[in-house]
Protein backbone atom coordinates (compact mmCIF):
# COMPACT_ATOMS: atom_id res chain seq x y z
CA UNK A 1 0.00 0.00 0.00
CA UNK A 2 1.31 3.32 -0.95
CA UNK A 3 1.96 5.60 1.67
CA UNK A 4 -0.01 8.94 1.83
CA UNK A 5 3.25 10.99 2.67
CA UNK A 6 1.10 14.37 3.31
CA UNK A 7 -0.70 13.20 5.55
CA UNK A 8 2.11 11.42 7.58
CA UNK A 9 3.65 14.86 7.68
CA UNK A 10 0.45 16.88 8.55
CA UNK A 11 -0.44 14.54 11.47
CA UNK A 12 3.37 15.20 12.74
CA UNK A 13 2.95 19.27 12.04
CA UNK A 14 -0.79 19.92 13.09
CA UNK A 15 -0.28 18.64 16.85
CA UNK A 16 2.32 21.01 17.06
CA UNK A 17 1.03 24.33 16.43
CA UNK A 18 -1.26 27.04 17.62
CA UNK A 19 -3.24 27.82 14.37
CA UNK A 20 -3.47 23.66 12.90
CA UNK A 21 -6.36 25.31 10.14
CA UNK A 22 -3.88 26.86 8.62
CA UNK A 23 -1.20 23.99 7.87
CA UNK A 24 -0.73 23.27 4.30
CA UNK A 25 0.70 20.11 3.05
CA UNK A 26 1.41 19.70 -0.75
CA UNK A 27 2.98 16.91 -2.42
CA UNK A 28 5.13 18.98 -5.16
CA UNK A 29 5.89 15.72 -7.23
CA UNK A 30 6.60 11.85 -6.62
CA UNK A 31 8.41 9.25 -8.66
CA UNK A 32 9.69 6.19 -8.08
CA UNK A 33 12.53 7.60 -6.30
CA UNK A 34 12.18 11.13 -4.91
CA UNK A 35 9.06 12.64 -2.72
CA UNK A 36 9.05 16.23 -2.40
CA UNK A 37 6.82 17.50 0.40
CA UNK A 38 5.76 21.18 0.85
CA UNK A 39 4.41 22.66 4.15
CA UNK A 40 3.33 25.72 4.48
CA UNK A 41 1.88 27.20 8.18
CA UNK A 42 1.12 30.39 9.91
CA UNK A 43 3.79 32.73 10.31
CA UNK A 44 3.89 32.29 14.17
CA UNK A 45 3.81 28.62 14.00
CA UNK A 46 7.18 28.30 11.86
CA UNK A 47 9.27 28.59 14.79
CA UNK A 48 7.36 25.37 16.52
CA UNK A 49 7.80 23.42 13.70
CA UNK A 50 11.61 24.30 13.06
CA UNK A 51 12.85 23.86 16.41
CA UNK A 52 16.00 25.34 17.90
CA UNK A 53 18.87 24.77 15.19
CA UNK A 54 16.03 23.03 13.06
CA UNK A 55 15.59 19.83 14.76
CA UNK A 56 12.08 19.53 14.99
CA UNK A 57 11.98 19.68 11.38
CA UNK A 58 14.78 17.02 11.35
CA UNK A 59 13.24 14.84 13.48
CA UNK A 60 9.37 15.33 11.08
CA UNK A 61 12.22 14.68 8.69
CA UNK A 62 13.77 11.56 9.53
CA UNK A 63 10.54 9.70 10.55
CA UNK A 64 9.46 10.58 7.13
CA UNK A 65 12.33 9.31 5.50
CA UNK A 66 11.94 6.07 7.51
CA UNK A 67 8.43 5.83 5.97
CA UNK A 68 10.20 6.48 2.61
CA UNK A 69 12.99 4.54 3.25
CA UNK A 70 10.31 0.97 2.73
CA UNK A 71 9.02 1.74 -0.75
CA UNK A 72 12.93 2.76 -1.44
CA UNK A 73 12.40 6.13 -1.99
CA UNK A 74 13.91 9.30 -0.71
CA UNK A 75 12.11 12.89 0.48
CA UNK A 76 12.52 15.87 0.68
CA UNK A 77 10.20 18.38 3.27
CA UNK A 78 10.53 21.95 2.53
CA UNK A 79 8.63 24.25 5.89
CA UNK A 80 7.78 27.54 5.18
CA UNK A 81 5.29 30.14 6.30
CA UNK A 82 2.79 31.86 4.24
CA UNK B 1 -0.29 22.14 33.45
CA UNK B 2 -0.69 26.21 32.41
CA UNK B 3 -2.55 28.40 34.02
CA UNK B 4 -3.31 32.26 33.49
CA UNK B 5 -5.37 34.86 35.31
CA UNK B 6 -6.61 38.00 33.06
CA UNK B 7 -9.53 40.12 32.48
CA UNK B 8 -11.38 40.39 29.05
CA UNK B 9 -14.16 42.38 28.03
CA UNK B 10 -15.41 39.41 25.98
CA UNK B 11 -15.31 35.47 25.88
CA UNK B 12 -14.08 35.61 22.48
CA UNK B 13 -11.44 38.68 23.30
CA UNK B 14 -10.72 36.06 26.53
CA UNK B 15 -10.22 33.04 24.39
CA UNK B 16 -7.72 34.95 21.67
CA UNK B 17 -5.72 36.37 24.84
CA UNK B 18 -4.94 33.11 26.06
CA UNK B 19 -4.24 31.59 22.57
CA UNK B 20 -1.82 34.08 22.06
CA UNK B 21 -0.25 34.28 25.49
CA UNK B 22 -0.28 30.34 26.14
CA UNK B 23 0.46 29.63 21.92
CA UNK B 24 -1.65 26.76 22.11
CA UNK B 25 -4.56 25.74 20.04
CA UNK B 26 -7.98 26.92 21.64
CA UNK B 27 -9.32 23.08 21.57
CA UNK B 28 -6.99 22.64 24.65
CA UNK B 29 -7.91 25.95 26.42
CA UNK B 30 -10.47 25.55 29.32
CA UNK B 31 -12.00 29.56 29.91
CA UNK B 32 -13.63 29.98 34.04
CA UNK B 33 -14.90 33.26 33.80
CA UNK B 34 -17.20 35.42 35.79
CA UNK B 35 -18.99 38.63 35.17
CA UNK B 36 -18.03 41.78 36.80
CA UNK B 37 -20.41 45.48 36.62
CA UNK B 38 -19.14 48.48 37.22
CA UNK B 39 -20.98 50.77 39.39
CA UNK B 40 -24.28 51.40 37.30
CA UNK B 41 -24.22 48.51 35.26
CA UNK B 42 -23.47 49.90 32.30
CA UNK B 43 -20.01 48.08 31.59
CA UNK B 44 -19.04 44.75 32.03
CA UNK B 45 -16.15 42.81 31.61
CA UNK B 46 -14.82 39.05 33.28
CA UNK B 47 -12.56 37.51 35.25
CA UNK B 48 -10.81 34.77 33.57
CA UNK B 49 -8.71 31.93 34.59
CA UNK B 50 -7.46 29.97 31.81
CA UNK B 51 -6.27 26.75 32.11
CA UNK B 52 -4.06 23.78 29.58
CA UNK B 53 -4.85 20.73 30.86
CA UNK B 54 -4.28 17.96 28.52
CA UNK B 55 -3.78 14.23 28.94
CA UNK B 56 -0.49 13.81 28.17
CA UNK B 57 0.09 10.39 28.11
CA UNK B 58 -3.52 9.98 26.22
CA UNK B 59 -1.87 12.85 23.55
CA UNK B 60 0.99 10.83 23.11
CA UNK B 61 -0.28 7.69 22.37
CA UNK B 62 -2.78 9.21 19.96
CA UNK B 63 0.21 11.11 17.74
CA UNK B 64 1.96 7.59 17.63
CA UNK B 65 -0.54 5.54 16.89
CA UNK B 66 -1.43 7.66 14.17
CA UNK B 67 1.99 8.11 12.72
CA UNK B 68 2.59 4.26 12.54
CA UNK B 69 -0.57 4.03 10.98
CA UNK B 70 0.34 6.40 8.20
CA UNK B 71 3.55 4.34 7.85
CA UNK B 72 1.94 1.59 6.82
CA UNK B 73 3.24 -0.65 9.75
CA UNK B 74 1.31 -2.96 11.19
CA UNK B 75 1.16 -4.89 14.37
CA UNK B 76 1.92 -1.68 16.56
CA UNK B 77 1.70 -2.70 20.14
CA UNK B 78 2.23 0.19 22.31
CA UNK B 79 2.77 -0.18 26.54
CA UNK B 80 3.16 2.76 28.16
CA UNK B 81 3.57 3.48 31.57
CA UNK B 82 4.03 6.60 34.21
CA UNK B 83 6.76 5.84 36.67
CA UNK B 84 6.98 9.39 37.91
CA UNK B 85 4.68 12.33 37.27
CA UNK B 86 5.18 14.08 34.38
CA UNK B 87 7.67 11.13 33.15
CA UNK B 88 6.32 8.33 30.15
CA UNK B 89 7.36 5.61 28.88
CA UNK B 90 6.09 4.34 25.61
CA UNK B 91 7.24 0.64 24.65
CA UNK B 92 6.90 -0.25 21.08
CA UNK B 93 6.64 -2.99 19.47
CA UNK B 94 5.74 -3.66 15.33
CA UNK B 95 6.19 -6.14 12.76
CA UNK B 96 9.30 -3.87 11.20
CA UNK B 97 11.28 -2.58 14.30
CA UNK B 98 13.95 -1.99 12.24
CA UNK B 99 12.27 0.55 10.33
CA UNK B 100 11.20 2.44 13.31
CA UNK B 101 15.15 2.44 15.15
CA UNK B 102 16.83 3.34 11.83
CA UNK B 103 20.36 3.36 11.61
CA UNK B 104 21.92 4.02 15.12
CA UNK B 105 19.16 4.37 16.36
CA UNK B 106 18.35 7.44 14.39
CA UNK B 107 15.41 7.44 13.87
CA UNK B 108 13.75 6.26 17.24
CA UNK B 109 15.82 9.16 18.98
CA UNK B 110 14.26 11.42 16.61
CA UNK B 111 10.62 9.71 17.45
CA UNK B 112 11.94 10.20 21.33
CA UNK B 113 12.45 13.97 20.53
CA UNK B 114 9.73 15.14 18.71
CA UNK B 115 7.39 13.11 21.21
CA UNK B 116 9.08 15.16 24.10
CA UNK B 117 8.85 18.15 22.18
CA UNK B 118 5.41 17.88 21.55
CA UNK B 119 4.20 16.67 25.31
CA UNK B 120 6.57 19.53 26.66
CA UNK B 121 4.31 22.55 24.88
CA UNK B 122 1.58 21.76 26.92
CA UNK B 123 2.77 22.31 30.53
CA UNK B 124 5.10 24.38 32.53
CA UNK B 125 6.78 21.43 34.08
CA UNK B 126 9.08 19.57 32.78
CA UNK B 127 8.16 16.52 30.64
CA UNK B 128 10.36 13.63 30.23
CA UNK B 129 9.30 10.97 27.79
CA UNK B 130 11.15 7.67 26.92
CA UNK B 131 11.11 5.76 23.80
CA UNK B 132 12.07 2.39 22.99
CA UNK B 133 11.48 0.06 20.26
CA UNK B 134 11.81 -3.79 20.33
CA UNK B 135 13.99 -3.95 23.36
CA UNK B 136 16.74 -1.49 21.43
CA UNK B 137 17.68 0.58 23.92
CA UNK B 138 17.62 -1.80 26.88
CA UNK B 139 19.95 -3.56 24.39
CA UNK B 140 22.03 -1.05 23.76
CA UNK B 141 22.77 -0.50 27.54
CA UNK B 142 23.77 -3.85 27.92
CA UNK B 143 26.68 -3.51 25.21
CA UNK B 144 27.57 -0.02 26.00
CA UNK B 145 27.48 -1.49 29.60
CA UNK B 146 30.11 -4.01 28.60
CA UNK B 147 32.01 -1.83 26.67
CA UNK B 148 32.75 0.19 29.02
CA UNK B 149 33.87 -2.44 31.45
CA UNK B 150 35.96 -4.02 29.01
CA UNK B 151 37.29 -0.08 28.04
CA UNK B 152 37.98 0.67 31.59
CA UNK B 153 39.87 -2.83 32.67
CA UNK B 154 42.17 -2.11 29.38
CA UNK B 155 42.93 1.77 30.53
CA UNK B 156 43.38 0.53 34.15
CA UNK B 157 45.89 -1.77 32.79
CA UNK B 158 48.14 0.36 30.14
CA UNK B 159 47.39 3.73 31.72
CA UNK B 160 46.95 5.13 28.35
CA UNK B 161 44.00 7.01 27.99
CA UNK B 162 41.09 5.71 25.19
CA UNK B 163 38.71 7.60 23.25
CA UNK B 164 35.16 6.18 22.19
CA UNK B 165 32.95 6.71 19.13
CA UNK B 166 30.80 9.61 19.11
CA UNK B 167 27.63 9.18 20.83
CA UNK B 168 24.61 10.58 21.97
CA UNK B 169 24.16 12.00 25.63
CA UNK B 170 21.77 9.11 26.68
CA UNK B 171 24.75 6.97 25.46
CA UNK B 172 27.27 8.78 27.11
CA UNK B 173 25.49 9.11 30.47
CA UNK B 174 25.18 5.06 30.17
CA UNK B 175 29.14 4.78 30.27
CA UNK B 176 29.45 7.63 32.43
CA UNK B 177 27.03 6.15 35.27
CA UNK B 178 28.64 2.21 35.19
CA UNK B 179 32.02 3.55 35.23
CA UNK B 180 31.36 6.41 37.84
CA UNK B 181 32.27 4.06 41.11
CA UNK B 182 35.91 2.82 39.49
CA UNK B 183 39.05 3.25 41.60
CA UNK B 184 41.34 3.70 38.70
CA UNK B 185 39.48 5.46 35.93
CA UNK B 186 37.96 8.30 35.25
CA UNK B 187 35.35 9.55 32.32
CA UNK B 188 35.22 12.50 30.23
CA UNK B 189 32.97 13.91 27.17
CA UNK B 190 35.42 15.82 24.91
CA UNK B 191 34.30 17.03 21.58
CA UNK B 192 31.51 19.09 19.86
CA UNK B 193 27.74 18.15 18.76
CA UNK B 194 28.25 14.87 16.76
CA UNK B 195 31.73 14.65 17.76
CA UNK B 196 30.99 14.37 21.59
CA UNK B 197 32.57 11.32 22.28
CA UNK B 198 33.84 10.35 25.74
CA UNK B 199 37.21 9.60 26.52
CA UNK B 200 38.41 6.57 29.35
CA UNK B 201 41.32 8.01 31.20
CA UNK B 202 43.30 6.17 33.83
CA UNK B 203 43.35 7.82 37.29
CA UNK B 204 46.43 9.57 38.68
Amino acid sequence: MAVNYEKLVSDLVKPLVVHPDDVEVKKLSEDDKLVTVQVLVHQDDLGRVIGKNGRIANAIRTIAYASASREHKKITINIDAF
Amino acid sequence: MKTLNFEAKSIEEAMEHAERTFRINREYITLTTDEKKSMFGLKKHYEVTATVDVDLEALGLKVLKTMFENMGIENVKISHETPEKNEFNFIIESDENPVLIGKNGKTLENIQFYLRNLLNIFTDERVIVFVDIGGYKAHRKKQLEILATKTAKEVAQTKVAVKLDPMNAYERRIIHTKLADWRDVDTKSAGEKQDRHIVIKPKK
